[in-house]
Order: C-alpha cells, then structure tokens, then sequence
C-alpha cells in the first residue's frame, strides 16, 4: 500500500512537472510562431528611419519603439522607487521590529499585497484628482505617477522576499557577527544581507516581472496609445502591454493582430533582459563580498 | 608572541548569576571565582545550562528571546577585573567585551566567502587595521592554529570547501585575529572526527598560554586531556570545581561523576 502510494505521488510529480514544461512550451512556441514573423524594423519603427527614431529625432507612429523606452523606464523607475524602501522595510521586518509591532505591520504589508492593481491605478488617478483640486492645478497623470503607484504594487513581493530570506537563516549563521563583536548594522550589512542575496534577488526578479506586465495600474495613471518616447517625469508615455491590450482589443487588419504578438515577444524579451542585469548587479555584489578585503 | 601571563590569579568572579529564557530558569545561585591554573572545561548532561554559561560570558544570550538575567561579572581583561554587564559602562562597550572574549561555536559556521575574506572581513569591521597590516594579521593566525601550509596557494577558494576540521581551525583563527584575552569554545569538536579532534585539542593544549580558554566538552576524556580544571554543572548550577589532582585519577572521577549524576 505504502508503495503504491509512494509510486503514485512520485507519477504526480513527474506529471505537474512535465505539465508546467508542457504548458510554457506551447505558449513560447505560438507567440514565437505568431510573433517571429513580425518582428523587423517595421514592428519597432513603422515608416520612420531606425536610427533618427532611436535617438528621438523623428516622431514613430504606429510602432513599438516608443513603447519599448516607455516601459523600459517605468520599470527602471518603479523597481528604484522601490527596491530601496522594499529591502529596508524586509530587513526592519526581520532584525529590528518589536514583535508587537512586527504583527501589525506585516498585516499592512499582507494588505498591500492583496490589493489589486486596478484600484492601485484609482488611488493615483484620485491622487492626481486631489492635487488639481487643491495645491497643483497642473498636476497630471504621468510617467512619475504611473512609476510610484507601480511601485506600490511591488514593494509588498521585495518586503515578503527579503525579510523570508533574512529569517531563513540559521540562528549560528545570525550570532557570527554578534560574537565577533560586529555591532548590529554591521551585522545586517556584511553578514546577513549578502547571504540573503539570492533570495532577495528573486524578489526583485519577480517584481521587476509584475512592473513590466501591469495594464490596470498604467491606464489610470498616464499612459497613451500615440505618446511617442517619454518626455519626462511629468509627461505621458506608452508601454508595451497597453499597447498588446489595445492592439488585441481593437485591431482592425489581421496583421495588427499578429503585430500585437510580435509585441508581447518583445516584452519577454525586455523583462528577460532586466532580469539579466538584476542577476548581472547580483554576481558582482557578490564577488566584491567574497574577494575584497 | 603575548607573555605568559600571571598563574593562579582569579580572572572570572561571578556572583549571583541567574538566568532565565521565557521565565524558565537556564542558570542559577552561581557563585564561582575562577583562577589562571589552565583550560577550564565544563563538563555535564544535556540541558544542564553548559552552553548558556558559555555565552553569559560575552552576553551573547542577550541575542536570545526571552532572555532576562541578573547577578555580576567580572572578567580580568586588559587594565584591571571589569563588569561585564554594567551596560552603562563606557569603557567597555558590548561590541569591544566581544572582541576581547572570543567564542568559536560547536559547528563550524564559516563566512559562506573566501577563506582569506573569513579573517580579512572581521579584522576590517572591528579593528580598522589597514591592508597591510590585516595581510600580516592573517597570515600569523593562520600559522597559530596550523592551517597555513595547508591554505596558502588558496586563499581565495571558497571556505566551503575545507573540511570540518580545517573549517573549525579557520573560524578559531577567525577570533584569534582579533586579539582576545579570554577564548570560549562550545564543543568545538562536537561535530569532527576522531583525528580532527585531536589536532584541535593539541591546538588548545598550545593556546592556552597565550589565551585564558573556557571550553564546554561533551567527553570525559577530552576534558581530562585538555582541563586545568573541570567545572560539572548539573541542572544551571555548578557541583564542583575540580583541580588537576582530582581528575587526574580516572577511577575517582569516575566514581565522583556517578555520585552526582
């Protein structure tokens, strides 16, 4: 009996494993079979000449480039918003908070995290409504606010990360830099902290992800079909995913369809290559602890 | 090389100590002068606060939950006998206390970084010597505890990857770096084998001129091989002081440990 069972949750396993490469598999497949054959200098800059449109000189319609450097700085931006304060608050969790306290705030956190980023979006709009009515007549949707609610979107994924990574860590591990006679901060920094790299590291990769993918948040808050490249903090911007939502939602040729695919392959592309350098940042932090002296 | 220092004065006084984790009492009633007459091993069942006695003694509990105590300690460090828990004290900070009585624990518990960064990280953090100085500072302390010859072409390898034995030399070489007056080792051979324990025993046999040492050892023989004396502990409190001419005899330690256990 005790076999049969064993043997049985062994197949499961096998079979949830070889679904997941299954289903993955399939999805890769057909965007990279409908979107392969878009992919050119057409998709990234319609009728405009590459390199003026690169550098701004001339104005894209109808085509990715500007979406691909509006998304590109909405992420950089979001993930700098909030890196910073998702690790600190991730180590306050996990080395300094009072265990009263330590409750409450991770409920906040829980709730944060339970949000769902439509309404993340309507706090920013309601934000921007409050700024026109009161102190900043001006005030506007823009690539600065759709960055900041973002990043309210993520912080809650960098705090979880961290602090899980910081509290997964052996009490021996912990007392070494006590013992040593390391004050507490230096302990954080040179002890605990690069050992939870690779844990908070999948933080900031998974966040990084749900920035670059989020529609909700970014429709509120200051993205455009036709912005052209972002002109600014203050500006309007376009994105990648807006712009598959749109392209799937309102196309009128089948080749718009199809472009819409050739889109979302160069989304996978783009949050592939952040994760890159998120890895890339991560390798030489850690060198640079294991080497230097 | 520090001169040897003065036999047979007291180095540790303690008075009254009691300590409890979450209200449950770990140590109490100690009352205990201890004097330079070699290693001191503490020697007991499991459970009987062997450990937490250990750690009284660079107030490492205080990283415990739940940990609240109470008495006085004094520990001769350089200058004069100081208390170690008057936390008011300026002249002797928590951190400093720490560097002065350093504490190699029962599993080796490397830096999860080179070999040479194990030694170089401390020195740089708590001692603020320069480049040069903490190179020297290595390579003295990895000849003190014998590991050189065996590390040297290697320096930048990961320590994971030396063996328990050489692990537990690098992480007392680790405290050794910084200069303390008094070493506590918490079975610090707990988890070798026969042969990597002898080598470190041989290695604390040669501290302990140079180092005040309180080691806590799960075995008879170790503790009768290594102790000047013995403290046996028994459910937080200390039975006996032994001198060197009452284990000396295993017959009637023997005999003297089944009379309180």
């Amino acid at each position: 009996m005790n076999r049969l069972l064993n043997f049985g949750v062994y197949c499961w396993s096998w079979i949830a494993t070889l679904g997941v490469f299954l289903v993955v598999g399939l999805l890769l497949s057909y965007l990279l079979a409908q979107g392969l054959p878009t992919i050119g200098k057409e998709l990234f800059f319609g009728d405009a000449p590459a390199w003026e449109a690169i550098f701004g000189q001339v104005r894209v319609w109808d085509a990715l480039w500007p979406a691909c450097v509006g998304t590109l700085f909405l992420v950089l931006l979001a993930t700098l918003l909030a890196v910073p304060i998702g690790i600190s608050s991730g180590i306050y969790l996990a080395c300094f908070a009072p265990k009263s306290f330590k409750r409450v705030l991770s409920l906040l956190v829980e709730l944060l995290a339970g949000t769902p980023s439509i309404v993340m979006g309507l706090f920013g709009f309601a934000f921007i409504l409050f700024l026109r009515n009161t102190f900043f007549p001006d005030a506007n949707t823009s690539l600065l606010l759709a960055a900041a609610c973002l990043a309210l979107l993520i912080l809650p994924y960098l705090i979880f990360t961290t602090q899980a990574a910081l509290e997964s860590l052996s009490d021996e591990y912990r007392l070494i830099g006590p013992s040593l006679g390391f004050s507490q901060i230096q302990t954080v920094f040179h002890v605990l902290l690069p050992a939870a790299g690779r844990g908070i590291l999948s933080g900031v990769v998974l966040s990084i992800g749900r920035a670059a993918e989020d529609t909700a948040v970014i429709m509120l808050t200051g993205v455009i079909a036709n912005a052209g490249l972002p002109q600014g903090l203050f500006g309007k911007f376009e994105a990648l995913p807006f712009r598959i939502f749109y392209l799937a939602a309102e196309y009128q040729t089948p080749a718009e369809l199809d472009s819409a695919y050739g889109t979302a392959l160069v989304l996978l592309c783009l949050t592939g290559m952040l994760y890159g350098g998120a890895l890339a940042l991560h390798k030489t932090l850690e060198l640079r602890w294991n080497q230097h002296g | 090389m520090e001169p040897t220092r003065m036999k047979h004065q007291p180095f540790c006084i303690i008075k009254n100590l009691q300590v409890s984790f979450h209200g449950r009492t770990v140590l109490q009633k100690i009352n205990l002068t201890l004097s330079d007459s070699g290693i001191v091993v503490l020697v007991g069942p499991s459970g009987s606060g062997k450990t937490t006695f250990l750690r009284t003694l660079n107030r490492l509990n205080e990283h415990y939950p739940g940990y609240s105590g109470s008495g006085k300690i004094e520990l001769k460090l350089p200058g004069s006998m100081q208390d170690i828990q008057d936390i008011h004290s300026t002249d002797l900070e928590v951190t400093e206390l720490r560097r002065q009585v350093g504490m190699v624990f029962q599993t080796p518990n490397v830096l999860p970084v080179s070999i040479a960064q194990n030694i170089n990280l401390p020195l740089k953090l708590v001692t603020g010597l320069d480049k040069v100085e903490r190179e020297a500072r290595l390579i003295e302390v990895l000849q003190e505890v014998h590991l050189w010859d065996e590390v040297k072409d290697r320096l930048k390898e990961s320590s994971s990857r030396l063996s328990g034995g050489q692990q537990q030399r690098l992480c007392l070489a680790r405290v050794l770096a910084l200069k303390p007056k008094v070493l506590l080792l918490d079975e610090p051979t707990a988890s070798l084998d026969f042969k990597a324990s002898h080598r470190i025993e041989d290695l604390l046999i040669e501290l302990q001129d140079r180092y005040q040492i309180i080691a806590v050892s799960h075995s008879l023989r170790q503790a009768r091989r290594i102790a000047g004396q013995i403290l046996v502990m028994k459910e937080g409190e200390i039975e006996h002081l032994l001198k060197k001419e009452q284990f000396e005899d295993l017959e009637m330690l023997q005999k003297l440990l089944d009379e309180i256990f």
